[in-house]
């Protein structure tokens, strides 16, 4: 049950970090944060209720995370040679 | 499941790595946070009968994506995390009442959770033990499937993402691919020549 607990306070601190984040690549490492406690809560409850089904969904949320890793940086990379930047504030020509 | 010196200390290590994480102003010290949380995890899921998914937590996610993290952190010199100008200066405070208050919602619906008395053992979440349920049609084959043609489909669009002016213009001007192709060079010399001269 402590594991639980501990992988909500992790999702609340990834969540505060990607609130506060100004970077993008700082951002994602937050988002990280959130997607691992995720997968910590899924083993935990694996654990609880004898079941091994939650093992196989934390190891697809492991290669989803690689696969979004990669377009993600991509995207950060293609932006930054564009802009020189990485700043989340500086990215708002979208807004009406 | 009794709380005891080690859980209390996993448990610290957890939320002191991921503070870190979520306020070192360097973004290269974050991410060796971030791999730091990662490995204490990882050894959580050892704890809680979760070997081969430990095994890919380390393998993927604190040796492949931080050291990817790590790679685009140094290629880009963005390792500060004061950028730009400060917008919102009251931020922290919001988020951060914020986020105390979901980790108290959190908190209080997960620990309602009523685990059933007697869970049968997991046989320490071997690969012997995961391997019938991933490939098994009746349970997770084809969504492995998906998965692997999602990694196939990140892949091509991440290389397309890199150099999109060079992939398009190969592919709908093939009779003049030199006249669209030759802005492109300069402007990654130029790049290096301001990476060398930062250096």
């Amino acid at each position: 049950m402590i594991w639980l607990i501990a992988s909500a306070l992790l999702f609340s601190i990834g969540a505060y970090g990607a609130l506060t984040r100004r970077t993008a690549i700082l951002m994602f490492l937050s988002i990280e944060l959130m997607l691992n406690a995720a997968a910590l809560s899924l083993i935990s409850f694996s654990r609880l209720s004898g079941s091994l089904d939650a093992q196989v969904v934390v190891l697809f949320i492991i290669a989803i995370a690689a696969a979004e890793v990669a377009v993600g940086l991509g995207l950060i990379v293609a932006i930054f040679r564009r802009r020189e930047t990485t700043s989340v504030d500086e990215l708002r020509q979208l807004r009406g | 499941m009794s709380v005891g010196f080690w859980e209390i200390l996993a448990l610290l290590l957890l939320v002191g790595t991921g503070l870190a994480v979520v306020r070192l102003q360097n973004a290269v010290h974050a991410a060796l946070a971030l791999i730091a949380n990662f490995l204490v995890v990882a050894g959580v899921y050892v704890a809680l009968e979760a070997r081969f998914v430990a095994m890919i937590q380390i393998i993927v996610y604190a040796g492949a994506i931080v050291v990817l993290f790590l790679f685009v952190i140094m290629l880009l010199s963005a390792a500060s995390a004061n950028v730009g100008q400060d917008l919102l200066p009251r931020l922290p405070w919001v988020a951060g009442l914020g986020a105390a208050g979901l980790a108290a919602v959190l908190v209080y619906a997960l620990t309602r959770f009523q685990p059933p008395a007697n869970a049968p053992a997991l046989g320490g979440g071997l690969p012997q033990a995961l391997g019938p349920l991933l490939y098994d049609p009746e349970k997770w084959l084809y969504a492995l499937l998906v998965v692997g043609f999602l990694l196939l489909v990140a892949t091509v669009a991440a290389v397309v993402l890199i150099e999109p002016e060079r992939i398009i213009s190969a592919t709908s001007h093939p009779a003049h691919p030199r006249q669209d192709q030759k802005p492109t060079p300069p402007m990654t010399e130029q790049k290096d020549g301001k990476a060398v001269v930062k250096r």
